[in-house]
């Protein structure tokens, strides 16, 4: 795992702060934007299961160094394993990160996330999940992988699919940015805090010493603002996007993106619309599949098939947007991916449904998430 | 209030009311905590792989519209320990619940749910349209009648009946709800009896126009779904009547409305009033006074009237042209048929959840109480039920693959099978509701955990679209008529799967050791004694009574007892049938296993439960006994997959209640709107 090396050794990329009952952990890689390395995840996977069973622990606060929360996972690791023919890793990746999602969205104490800068793809699974997501007017929030040839995993196509209407698939499909604010009137943030009252927001939760949510709730509550939408925010135009982006099948939501497009010109429509053409087509495909199967399935199924479909999408045996998509945002920097298949209408049912099968390959198994002895409702399984 | 400050609000009670710390508390019992089923349960074969053999196909397009459905306010999302519930208000009156699902319906047509389901052509578009429907009437029974209403029977009979002028001016604009029609049918004098309707239409050949009268009061249109308020057009049928000869039933488009919901001269409509069920839809009652509507308007796909009056029919034969008349009703019970398993599918998951969390009584003192499906009563009560409706469900499926694949040559498979299937799975579901409202004990009453509820809004689907003892009726006698032509003709059976009256009789063995009891190939062989010696005596005892003199119909009418015996045995040979097939095109594994002990449970409840197998001695009462030690045998085999086996009808979480799930949080105080 020649990959993993690239992050420091000397330095510890997850720091650790003690005050009485409350842990505090900083994702400490700021030149990367705190994207997360597999030695942060297994960290962190270790950290949450010691101190789920300390009872000296009573809350856990997750923030970032520097000008990020967390801008994902460590994606140019995971190509450079792909590029290398090494997907195994890619995998053992995937299964810690999935595992860590899982832990936090079924965590039995309460976890505060301080997202005060860009929280995106797996900056997301390490904080909608947990109990309390604090914004500030510093947040930025986006699920990019559809221009990245991925798909939001993480857990998202269980958060994204509960948030109002269809603004879930509005927000996995465009890979939109949304401010502190947004964040809040959608529910991916349960407060706001201006960044000026961190401080004293963290020196009170140090005080505390019981694992109660409406304690810390009502603590995050004394520094909390309610902050104004902006007037162009998407939260504005929730029918829209509901009337759009509730339709069967991306093609029909591009249809009827451009049917709003031409009865009203409009910047938010048209920026919507290019952000759908410039995704590859087969990203968005399989990404309004799981957010739309996910709406209906429990957060441990959601990333039992999320896991189905990264493996495929790092195997490449489909397609190989993902590569692509990495060159070209990432490595190459040209912006211009050269999709396969390029449009929609060439990515057929067949190809999309291999996405959520299991992997053909007799060393390959399905994500098996630990046994939780307290499943809150939104964890059961079923189905 | 948004969901994260209330949230807060129900945690900051919880905070103000509970004891304190030092008050001692008593220590809590099993009973008093709800553990979710999935931690004790555990599963032993791929529910999804069971989800697709079960639902057949759309399983995509049914979770969007699940999904839709959940995601918007029209469906009157509910909050209740920590879950959305979704299920229509009953509480508000007939008008609202109406006015509800006429708005349900704008939102599924603008989300472009119904796009295809009248100008599409393809069976595969055909397909998708019974999944929506399906999963439609998950929701309510109302919606999805009254969507059946605009598609399956004004729509179809505009495709049917119609030709290619009525398709063009009607199908798209009734895709697109500018045209909302309904189908006036029923008369208050005659309902199941079609034929004997009074209305009247004759022609006038200087207007070249068709003038429709209800005679008298009889001929009333009555329980015409979307009359009362909403639709704008009717298919009005009525005997046709042209220079003093009655032609028999025809169908004509009139419309009843105008744009602005006005009645239109003529018509006079009024309410059916409030019902047991069913409020979400307006049926209502018209009256037609010699309405007048142009020529074209008779649906001529079977007869036309020329512009001078002359009459003229393709099929001379007014038996045929009114069997024509009557294939649209053939989908709607296609429909009914599946209807009515995905109705028995949300009152077992229920049940069988609420029996896997809930515990009533110790055995012992001091003990934990027992899980009401850990009584072996109890799962007698309910695992032989889902057994059933999964033999069932596999049998839906059948019938609507074959209605797909429609055929002149098949019409009366279809005709039969629908009939069969419509009765016995309507039955099957009424039956099954009124167990699981009992076996979720008070509970089982609250409209809110569906079951009960679900009594009255399905209890119409035994009598429309044909009565179901009619129905039965009809089967024997087709049988009768394939025993006599078989006869007749010196020819074999061919066809209904009565092709082992050909061969010998199968015997039933005088030991039934488990191993037999079991095995797909004697339960075959059983139902086929019993559906041969009903058929023959049956036969036997008609001819009989023709050789002394009584007319056939009377003598028909008059063996009611082996007839009422003969459909169910046909009935229940075809389900098991079609069991087996789905059985035997599963891949060996833990899912084929799984079908092999549901389609035990299936054959043995039907072989336990009807009398016909003692009363005309197909089973000796040893036999007998060693059936009824098996199903409580497969009893005790279910119960550890009792779970695994509801999740597998794929019904979302939202689409069940609180009572399937954590139902102490659910009706805690803290969940009390204060």
């Amino acid at each position: 795992m020649a990959s993993f090396s690239s992050s420091s050794g000397q330095e510890d990329e997850v720091l650790v702060e003690e005050k009485s009952f409350v842990r505090t952990l900083i994702l400490n890689r700021p030149k990367q934007l705190n994207a997360l390395s597999y030695q942060m995840i297994s960290r962190l996977l270790e950290l949450f299961l010691v101190y789920e069973k300390d009872s000296n622990v009573k809350l856990v606060i997750l923030k970032g160094k520097g000008r990020a929360f967390c801008a994902g996972g460590d994606v140019a690791a995971v190509v450079h394993d792909i590029n290398n023919g090494n997907w195994k890793s890619c995998e053992i990746y995937s299964r810690k990160e999935y595992t860590l999602n899982y832990l936090m969205a079924t965590y039995s104490k309460p976890q505060v996330s301080i997202l005060n800068g860009i929280v995106m793809g797996g900056g997301a699974g390490c904080s909608v999940h947990g109990s309390f997501r604090v914004a500030t007017e510093n947040s930025v929030f986006s699920m990019p992988e559809t221009a990245l040839g991925l798909f939001p995993d993480i857990g998202a196509s269980y958060f994204l699919s509960r948030l109002p209407g269809h603004f879930g698939e509005y927000i996995g499909l465009t890979g939109a940015r949304l401010n502190g604010a947004e964040m809040l009137a959608c529910g991916l943030a349960t407060h706001f805090v201006p960044s000026a009252k961190l401080l004293l927001l963290e020196a009170a939760l140090h005080g505390v010493d019981s694992s109660d949510q409406a304690i810390i709730a009502a603590i995050i509550g004394e520094y909390s603002e309610l902050p104004m939408l902006k007037e162009q925010s998407a939260n504005h135009r929730l029918d829209v996007i509901n009337r759009c982006f509730s339709r069967r099948t991306v093609e029909n939501i591009l249809g009827a993106l451009e049917r709003e497009a031409t009865n009203k010109a409009d910047d938010w429509i048209l920026a919507s619309i290019q952000s759908l053409k410039k995704a590859s087509p087969t990203s968005l495909k399989i990404s309004l599949i799981s957010i739309r199967e996910g709406r209906l399935q429990g957060v441990g199924q959601c990333l039992v098939q999320e896991y189905r479909m990264a493996c495929h999408v790092m195997r490449g045996e489909i397609s190989k947007d993902f590569v692509e998509g990495c060159r070209a945002i990432l490595l190459d920097k040209d912006k211009n991916p050269k999709w396969d298949p390029p449009r929609l209408e060439l990515v057929s049912d067949k190809m999309v449904d291999k996405y959520f099968s299991k992997v053909d390959d007799e060393h390959w198994e399905d994500l098996k998430l630990p046994p939780r002895s307290n499943l809150p409702a939104s964890a059961i399984a079923k189905l | 209030m948004d969901r994260v400050s209330w949230r807060t609000q129900v945690l900051k009670n919880h905070l103000t009311q509970a004891p304190s710390p030092e008050t001692p508390s008593l220590s809590p019992t099993p009973c008093l905590n709800y553990s979710p089923p999935e931690l004790a349960e555990s599963t032993h074969f791929d529910t999804s792989e069971m989800r697709k053999l079960l639902d057949g196909h759309n399983l995509q397009e049914r979770d969007w519209l699940y999904g839709l459905m959940i995601q918007s306010k029209l469906f009157n999302p509910r909050r209740l320990g920590g879950r959305v519930f979704v299920s229509p208000d009953y509480n508000q009156s007939m008008e609202q619940q109406r006015e509800m699902t006429m708005k349900r319906i704008d939102y599924l047509l603008e989300t472009g749910v119904f796009e295809g389901w009248l100008t599409g052509k393809t069976v595969e578009e055909e397909l998708r349209k019974f999944a929506l429907l399906e999963v439609a009437g998950m929701f309510d029974h109302s919606l999805a009648i009254k969507l059946g209403v605009q598609f399956f029977l004004w729509g179809g009979a505009i495709q049917f009946f119609g030709t290619e002028r009525h398709h063009v001016k009607w199908l798209r604009d009734t895709e697109n709800y500018v045209v909302k029609g309904c189908f006036a049918m029923t008369e208050l004098g005659h309902g199941s009896n079609v034929r004997g309707i009074e209305t009247v239409t004759t022609y006038d050949q200087r207007a070249r126009e068709f003038i429709i009268n209800t005679p008298w009061e009889s001929a009333q249109k009555y329980w015409i779904g979307g009359a009362a308020n909403h639709a704008t057009h009717t298919v009005a049928f009525s005997q046709l009547n042209i220079n003093g000869i009655n032609q028999g039933v025809h169908a004509f488009i009139v419309q009843i409305r105008d744009a602005d919901g006005n009645i239109c001269p003529n018509i006079r409509i009024a309410d059916c009033g409030h019902k047991i069920g069913l409020n979400g839809i307006d049926n209502g009652r018209i009256w037609f006074d010699n309405v007048r509507i142009p020529r074209e308007n008779l649906l001529n796909s079977v007869a036309d009237v020329s512009p001078d009056g002359e009459y003229l029919s393709a099929i001379k034969d007014r038996d045929q042209r009114f069997a024509a008349f009557l294939a649209p009703l053939t989908a709607g019970r296609v429909n009914i048929a599946v209807s009515a398993i995905y109705s028995a599918k949300i009152g077992l998951a229920i049940a069988i959840r609420y029996a896997l969390s809930r515990r009533a009584f110790s055995i012992a003192p001091n003990q934990p109480e027992v899980l009401l499906l850990d009584y072996p009563s109890h799962q007698r009560r309910l695992l032989p039920l889902l057994a059933k409706t999964y033999a069932m469900s596999f049998s839906a499926n059948h019938l609507k693959m074959i209605y797909m694949k429609r055929t002149p040559e098949l019409n009366k498979t279809i005709h039969i099978l629908s009939s069969a299937f419509k009765a016995s799975f309507t039955w099957h579901n009424m039956r099954t509701l009124q167990e699981c409202r009992e076996a979720c004990g008070g509970q089982g009453l609250k409209t809110e955990n569906r079951v009960g509820h679900l009594k009255s809004e399905k209890d119409v689907q035994s009598t429309f679209e044909g009565d179901n003892n009619v129905l039965m009726q009809q089967i024997s006698k087709t049988l009768f008529a394939e025993y006599l032509a078989a006869q007749k003709r010196k020819k074999p059976f061919n066809g209904l799967g009565l092709e082992h009256m050909n061969g010998p009789c199968s015997v039933i063995p005088q030991q039934l050791p488990s191993t037999v009891l079991r095995s797909g190939h004697f339960q075959v062989d059983a139902f086929h004694v019993r559906e041969r010696d009903l058929l023959n005596c049956f036969a036997e005892e008609i001819l009989q009574r023709q050789a002394r003199g009584e007319m056939k119909e009377h003598a028909l009418l008059s063996s009611y007892q082996l007839a009422e015996d003969l459909g169910q045995a046909f009935s229940e040979r075809c389900v098991l049938e079609n069991f087996l097939e789905v059985e035997e095109n599963s891949p060996a594994g833990s899912l084929k296993d799984m079908l092999a002990l549901l389609r035990s449970m299936y054959a043995l409840t039907c072989m336990e439960e009807d009398a016909s197998f003692l009363r005309y001695g197909y089973l000796s009462t040893e036999n007998a006994a060693a059936v009824r030690k098996e199903v409580a045998i497969l009893c005790s085999e279910l119960r550890p997959h009792a779970l695994a086996l509801v999740s597998s009808f794929g019904i979302p979480d939202a689409f069940l209640s609180p009572i399937a799930f954590n139902w102490v949080d659910a009706n805690s105080w803290s969940s009390v709107q204060h």
